[in-house]
Order: structure tokens, then C-alpha cells, then sequence
């Protein structure tokens, strides 16, 4: 099993436990990521994979367990912490505000600034935005748009480059291509392709099952808020794949 | 731009969809300021014609002396309303800050202490409703009711209901009565407020993260903003503003009231309103504020001029916010909405 940690981890997720009310939704997950590495996490709904991820990106604070980052414990219980270790989300949800526009979207919590940190510093942000955009091959005309304006697909596109520009060294993606048209599928893709070749480690959360054999390197499935399998992307069919997810092949 | 781009479309035809979007957002954030701006050119031609002493000097001027104190207000307000917020506290406080400067002067205070006293109390104001709201999660709209209630109270009975003169030759008069180069006190003061607060709105990380949380709070939160502080922080905004109102109107008149200030949050509301600030937060105007209050300060004055019964400009600002709702709902959203 590919689970045994190894010194040169860029995350590990050690017993992780979270109950809500009644509900057990994770019972002792563990998890490790290497860097550069691309791991799809799969698994049914309910399954924990929303809950684990969102502890792993400080949205969420675990009951119990330990997350070690680059070999070194992390605690963490805010947001704006796991920023600071370097840890990315992209949010099922398109975590964007709509009445501000593209370029202050990107940069939401962390705008370039003049006059010693008191003023925004307009020029700079709108010649950033265009730049890293572009890097990215996204096409949005204008950065000075409220988000309101733009399509679907856009705005996914705004809040991924949002979290690819700053460099992210662990970057987690719920449902990215969820609402995308296809055009737009193949860009995320080559995009999650050339982020992991630059060292970033990504966790990518999604159901369509034939984008995590583009992309991946290994494949995690959980199942009622445990993690089930750990399978190597490159020797594991589809079916193999959808039996671990449904629950199949261990019930026998 | 150092990537090449292989997908790009006809050079031209981005240009074309660009200069009409761009055009199109540019005419829907500010479709209403515009409108309100109007009608305001309109009010002022209909009172110059039908009131003789409307366009005079004196006139003039003493309308921007008696509703500096709403515009200043105002401008705090947008920033809570924009945030998704509403303080229905203001008009309590001005009538609180008011009672205590002519209660302390008369109680022999020094009057710049006494004015720097009762502008802290209304941040202390402003504190306690943001830590309730912000902090805590109840609606803003009754924890600051249930604040209207506890201030004015205590406004009543420090004052035992009576009005307390201000000695006219204390300084502090002069803020409510004085000229500089011969413009009123308070119409400067409102002047200077509303540059800032529009600075501060436009152009400050601050103003940026205050239409943030009235567009996507969570978002906010999870981009690492600390928005409890920025939710606190716009009903110290509020509080604050509205003591230095109290300060104002009592000095004005020479005299702390607990009565006054009854229904100006109403007013202020209005002026916000009026100028384009969405009441679910996310979209205001600093500028649509000023022009709605100035519509307000008009329609008053001019309908007295009039002699109009002043009973009627109370209807009349009511009518007048439940139309600046309904317009901005029915209508100018649709602007907003439109992609």
C-alpha cells in the first residue's frame, strides 16, 4: 500500500476523525500526498471526501488527528493558516463574490497595495490578473467585470486561477469540471497537468471517473468516512475502480 | 502574455464583446446614482420656479447646515448596509450623544472633553452592536432595534426628559452654528466625511472587503479575511458618525435633547437607499448616498418654503424609500442581473 508514509511527504493526514451530531462522518482517515504528485479522491456521496478535504484546507476542524506538513506537524484552524503553509482550496461551490470583479476576485484577502498598505493598488491588480490568465490560457475579456457577468464556466475558471496563482504548494479541487463545457474540461485538465509538474501536489475530488485517469497518479476511495483503497492510476481499470467505489469485491 | 495563446478568436470581434461589456457593467453599477442624480436636477428646477427663497444663498446654505447630519450618518450607513448589515441604533445615539455634551458642559466639564467623551461612547455603541451581530450572529436588525430602545432610554432618563442648554459661548457651538468662509460648520464636516468615506469605500482593501461581505461572506472568510472585524468594525462606523451628529444637531440648536433625532434613522436609511445601495448587501455608492440625502435636505426645505404642512414630509420620506426599494428590486437589479 501506498499509504506508508515516507520522509519526503508533502502532506500527511494521520487518524483523522469528525463526527457531526450523530453522524460518524470520518472514522480514522489516512492519507499521504507526495509533491507533485495528483491524487483523485472518490467515493460515493456522504462518503467524507467534502469533510476531509475542507480539514485539510482549515475550513474544518477535526475531533482528532494529526496533519504533517513537509514532515512537520501543523495545526491549524483557519483558512488564512493553511494559506500560509500553502494549502489551496477550489470550492464546489464557486466561493466567488459576484459584485467584485474579476481581478479582485483573484486577488480577494490578498490585493497588491500602494501608499504603505492603505490603498489598493488598482494598476497593478488588473496587470497581474491579465497576465496570469493568460499563463493560464483563460479567456475572459476584461478583468474589470463584476463576476456577475460572466459564464459558468468562467467564473469556475476565475476561482481555479485565483487558487493556482499564488503558488500553492498542495492545491484541492472539489468538482472543478462539474460545471464546465467540454472545450473548457480539456483546459482545467492541462492545467492540472502542468501545476503538478511544477511541484505542486494536487487532490483532486470529482465524479467524472474518465477525467481522474487523464490526470492522476493514484487513486483514493473512500467509503463511510473511511478510506477504503489506494490504487495506482496507471495499472487500475474503470471498473476495477467503480466496484471499489460502489462497495463490491470487499462485501465478498 | 508571455504564454502564447493558440485559441484566441478574431482580434476584432474580443474587441467588440469587450467594449460592450465593458460599457454595459460600467452602465449598470451605476444606472441608479445616475437616476438619482436626476432627480435631484429636477426637484431643484421645480423649487427654484415654485419657491422664491429656494435659490438664495442663505437658503442654500442652511439646507446643507440641517442635513449634514443625515449625510454624515448616511455615509457611515452605506458601508453596513452594503455589508448586508442595518443599524436602526442611529437615531437613539444622536439624541444619547446630544443629552450627554450639554449634561456634561452644564455639569462643568471642559467641552472638548466632553465632546471627545461622547464621540468615543458612540464607538462603545458601535462595539457592542457589532459584537453582538458580527461576533455572535444575531440579525443586526434587532439587535440594533433592541439598542434603539436601550439608548434612548437612557437618553430619557439622564435627562429626566428635559432639554439642556448649552452655554452659547463654549466653543463647541460653533460646530453646530459656526461659518468657515462662510460655509456652515457641519456642511464642511459632511463634506470632508463623505471625500473620506468615499476613499475609504473605492479605493481601501476595507472597502473592498465590506462589498465582499455583503456579496459572499463565506467566500471572504475563506480567502483568510478576518470579516467578524470588518462586521464589527462598519457599526463602529455607524455609532460613531451618528454621536458626531447628536454633537452637531445639539450644538446647532444649543441645546441636548433626548427627543431628538426620533425617526432619523428612517431618514438615513432612505438617503442610502435612494442612492443605490442594495439593502441585501454587496452594491452601494458613497456618491448615490450624498445625492439621495441632498434629495431629501431639498424636498424638505422646499416644501416648507411652500408652507406645506410639515406633516406631510414625514409621508412623503416614508413613500420615498418603499419606492427606492421597490425600484431598486424591480428595476435597476435587472440591470445588475443581466449578462
Amino acid at each position: 500500500m501506498s499509504q506508508r508514509e515516507s520522509t519526503t511527504d508533502r502532506i500527511v493526514m494521520r487518524d483523522i476523525r469528525k463526527r457531526y451530531g450523530m453522524v460518524d462522518a470520518l472514522r480514522g482517515v489516512t492519507l499521504r500526498l507526495g509533491p507533485g504528485e495528483v491524487v483523485g479522491l472518490v467515493g460515493d456521496n456522504a462518503a467524507g471526501k467534502s469533510t476531509l478535504m475542507k480539514i485539510l484546507a482549515g475550513a474544518v476542524v477535526p475531533d482528532s488527528g494529526e496533519i504533517l506538513v513537509d514532515g512537520a506537524p501543523a495545526t491549524y484552524t483557519s483558512p488564512r493558516e493553511a494559506h500560509e503553509l500553502g494549502i489551496e482550496m477550489v470550492y464546489q461551490d464557486l466561493a466567488l463574490c459576484d459584485d467584485i470583479d474579476v481581478a479582485g476576485n483573484l486577488f480577494l484577502g490578498r490585493e497588491p497595495r500602494t501608499a504603505g498598505g492603505l490603498m489598493l493598488d488598482e494598476r497593478a491588480m488588473h496587470a497581474q490578473a491579465r497576465e496570469h490568465l493568460d499563463a493560464l490560457r483563460i479567456r475572459i475579456p476584461l478583468t474589470d467585470l463584476p463576476v456577475r457577468a460572466l459564464s459558468g464556466g468562467q467564473r469556475q475558471a476565475v476561482a481555479i486561477a485565483r487558487a493556482v496563482t499564488f503558488g500553492p504548494r498542495v492545491l484541492i479541487m472539489d468538482e472543478p469540471t462539474a460545471a464546465l463545457a467540454v472545450s473548457e474540461v480539456r483546459t482545467v485538465l492541462e492545467l492540472i497537468r502542468t501545476v503538478a509538474r511544477r511541484g505542486v501536489s494536487v487532490i483532486l475530488i470529482t465524479h467524472r471517473l474518465q477525467d481522474l485517469f487523464e490526470v492522476c497518479d493514484r487513486l483514493c476511495v473512500m467509503y463511510e468516512g473511511t478510506l477504503r483503497a489506494d490504487l495506482d492510476a496507471h495499472t487500475t481499470s474503470l471498473e476495477a475502480l467503480v466496484e471499489e467505489i460502489v462497495g463490491r469485491g470487499h462485501a465478498a | 502574455m508571455n504564454t502564447p495563446v493558440t485559441t484566441e478568436p478574431a482580434g476584432n470581434e474580443r474587441l467588440v464583446v469587450t467594449r460592450q461589456a465593458r460599457l454595459t457593467a460600467k452602465l449598470t453599477t451605476h444606472v441608479q446614482t445616475v437616476a438619482v442624480g436626476g432627480v435631484l436636477l429636477v426637484l431643484l428646477l421645480v423649487f427654484a420656479f415654485s419657491a422664491d427663497q429656494f435659490l438664495t444663498v442663505n437658503n442654500v446654505l442652511n439646507l446643507l447646515r440641517q442635513i449634514a447630519p443625515t449625510m454624515i450618518v448616511a455615509v457611515a450607513m452605506t458601508f453596513v448596509i452594503t455589508s448586508g448589515g442595518i443599524d436602526l441604533s442611529v437615531g437613539s445615539t444622536v439624541a444619547l450623544s446630544g443629552s450627554l455634551l450639554a449634561i456634561a458642559i452644564a455639569a462643568g466639564w471642559d467641552p472638548t472633553l466632553a465632546l471627545v467623551a461622547v464621540v468615543l461612547l458612540g464607538a462603545a455603541i458601535g462595539f457592542v452592536n457589532g459584537w453582538f451581530s458580527a461576533y455572535h450572529g444575531i440579525p443586526a436588525f434587532i439587535v440594533t432595534l433592541a439598542m434603539l430602545s436601550i439608548i434612548r432610554g437612557t437618553a430619557l432618563r439622564a435627562t429626566e426628559g428635559y432639554s439642556t442648554p448649552i452655554p452659547r459661548d463654549t466653543w463647541v457651538v460653533t460646530l453646530g452654528q459656526g461659518r468657515l468662509f462662510g460655509i456652515p460648520v457641519p456642511a464642511i464636516l459632511a463634506l470632508v466625511i463623505a471625500v473620506a468615506g468615499w476613499f475609504v469605500f473605492a479605493k481601501t482593501p476595507f472597502g473592498r472587503y465590506v462589498v465582499g461581505m455583503g456579496s459572499n461572506a463565506e467566500s471572504l472568510r475563506r480567502s483568510g479575511v478576518a470579516v467578524r472585524k470588518v462586521g464589527l468594525s462598519v457599526f463602529v462606523l455607524t455609532s460613531t458618525a451618528a454621536a458626531v451628529a447628536g454633537v452637531l444637531v445639539a450644538t446647532r440648536l444649543a441645546s441636548g435633547s433626548a427627543n431628538a433625532g426620533v425617526m432619523f434613522e428612517l431618514e438615513v436609511i432612505t438617503a442610502v437607499v435612494l442612492g443605490g445601495t442594495s439593502l441585501f448587501g454587496g452594491r452601494g455608492s458613497i456618491v448615490g448616498t450624498v445625492l439621495g440625502a441632498l434629495v431629501l435636505g431639498v424636498i424638505a426645505n422646499g416644501l416648507v418654503l411652500l408652507h406645506v404642512s410639515p406633516f406631510y414630509i414625514q409621508i412623503l420620506q416614508g413613500a420615498i424609500l418603499l419606492l427606492a426599494i421597490f425600484l431598486n428590486q424591480k428595476i435597476f437589479s435587472r440591470f445588475a442581473t443581466r449578462t
